[in-house]
């Protein structure tokens, strides 16, 4: 007993480091973002009122960008009306709900917080489950995809941003339509690699790449990007520099995209496999 | 005994706050993230009991862990160079030791000693933490380099601070 007492008294510093390392490698561990971004939840409600009033502060500071932003947004929306109106009287359709049935759902969501500088970057939104927010919704945001959303608390949503070594998006090159899978690589936030694209195609600086709409998260069509270089390594696949539309640093207001037909696609897949 | 704890509670929120409210928002390029922070474990007094140093560490990691939405991350490395702190300052110590109640300031035992001192226990925070955020070897160098990077900037806003804090 006494010689146990003993150890303890000698490495107690040692057994207490271990013991906090423990409960912090444990926390640490959970790290499959879904879990992480449900405990992140649950312990946030602290942090969301001080980052709001951050985020505000900055938002006033920047209205000056956001108003163009806004006004660029208008005019390009104001285009495509015109081109609908047009298209719904020069053809023949009439108007029925099982034609024009939206597919995707828009809502305008504001970061609370946001990163670009870590590894693993998430970023928080004003909008939760009363909103109508639920997981693996797209959230586009700045002309191009911002990232997907990973954990709803009432109010509030968390989404792993584009910027996460995690992160992966089915994109294809507008112009010859081949496709392959976009992620990150930690190194520069305005720098995104496209890969999985074939050796043979022929690939041009400049040009656009999209979503594909193979997800059933993000719509199709939607712009992630150009591209601004590209390597061909020893294997049988292009790595292509791709520079994102959306600037994260500037991100402020975004969109989150419910895909009304999402349930239908998933099942369907399923009932086949 | 009252009034040391009331003033480094205080400087506990200062530098928590400083993190959160300009530190953490300097993002530039991924290579530099300080995490100044850390100064609060350089500043408790020599002969604080390791318990409570570590524990302090991980409380105080936990606080910033809170705010950025990472748990367990900045505990894990608070605590780790809570735990190195005692050893450097063993093998750092002045030619006659500590005197009892003595602070690991640069006012008490200069620049060269206090740059030594820093410099160890931030290096071992930035390695433990920016190699638990990626959490993969590829890419070793490259995080090196951020941990190095990172490292000078804290260090060096960390020696402002302390210089201004020998003031007063």
């Amino acid at each position: 007993m006494r010689s146990l007492l003993n150890f303890l008294e000698r490495y107690s510093n040692l057994i207490i480091f271990l013991i906090l390392e423990g409960i912090a490698i444990y926390f640490l561990s959970t790290r499959n973002y879904y879990h992480n971004a449900r405990a992140v939840n649950s312990i946030r409600w602290l942090a969301y009122g001080f980052e709001e009033r951050i985020t505000n502060t900055r938002n006033y500071i920047n209205l000056r960008d956001i108003n163009a932003n806004l006004a660029a947004e208008n005019t390009a929306l104001r285009n495509s009306i015109n081109r609908l109106v047009r298209n719904n009287t020069s053809t023949f359709y009439s108007v029925s709900d099982t034609v024009y049935q939206q597919q995707y759902q828009y809502t305008t969501a504001r970061l609370t917080s946001n990163s670009v500088n870590k590894q693993k970057n998430f970023f928080t939104i004003n909008k939760g489950t009363r909103h109508g927010i639920s997981n693996d919704m797209a959230i586009i945001g700045g002309g191009g995809i911002a990232g997907v959303v990973v954990g709803c608390s009432e109010n509030f949503s968390v989404a792993m941003s584009l910027l996460n070594l995690d992160f992966r998006v089915s994109a294809r090159i507008k112009s010859n339509g081949y496709f392959g899978s976009l992620s990150w690589d930690g190194r520069d936030y305005r720098t995104t690699i496209l890969s999985d694209i074939p050796q043979h195609v022929t690939v041009n600086i400049g040009d656009t790449i999209e979503t594909t709409g193979y997800s059933a998260i993000f719509p199709e069509g939607v712009t992630i990007g150009t591209i601004t270089g590209f390597e061909k390594p020893g294997s049988d696949f292009y790595i292509i520099y791709v520079q994102l539309v959306t600037d994260f640093r500037k991100l402020q207001f975004v969109d989150v995209v419910a895909n009304k037909r999402k349930a239908e696609l998933i099942q369907l897949e399923e009932k086949i496999e | 005994m009252i009034n040391s704890v009331i003033r480094y509670t205080v400087v506990f929120i200062l530098l928590v706050l400083l993190q959160i409210l300009l530190f953490n928002n300097i993002q530039f390029s991924g290579y530099v993230n300080p995490y100044v922070y850390i100064m609060f474990i350089l500043i408790l007094p020599v002969e604080i009991p390791s318990w409570l140093l570590l524990i302090l560490a991980f409380f105080t990691g936990m606080t910033i862990d809170i705010f950025t939405g990472t748990p367990g991350m900045h505990s894990s490395a608070s605590v780790l160079a809570a735990f190195i702190r005692p050893s450097v300052l063993r093998s750092n110590s002045p030619r006659d030791g500590f005197e009892p109640g003595a602070q690991p300031s640069m006012l008490s035992y200069g620049f060269r000693w206090y740059l030594i001192y820093a410099t160890l226990v931030v290096l071992v925070h930035h390695t433990a933490l920016f190699y638990l955020e990626v959490f993969r070897l590829a890419d070793f160098f490259r995080t090196l380099l951020r941990v190095l990077l990172s490292s000078v900037f804290t260090v060096t806003f960390v020696l402002i601070i302390e210089y201004y804090r020998k003031g007063r």
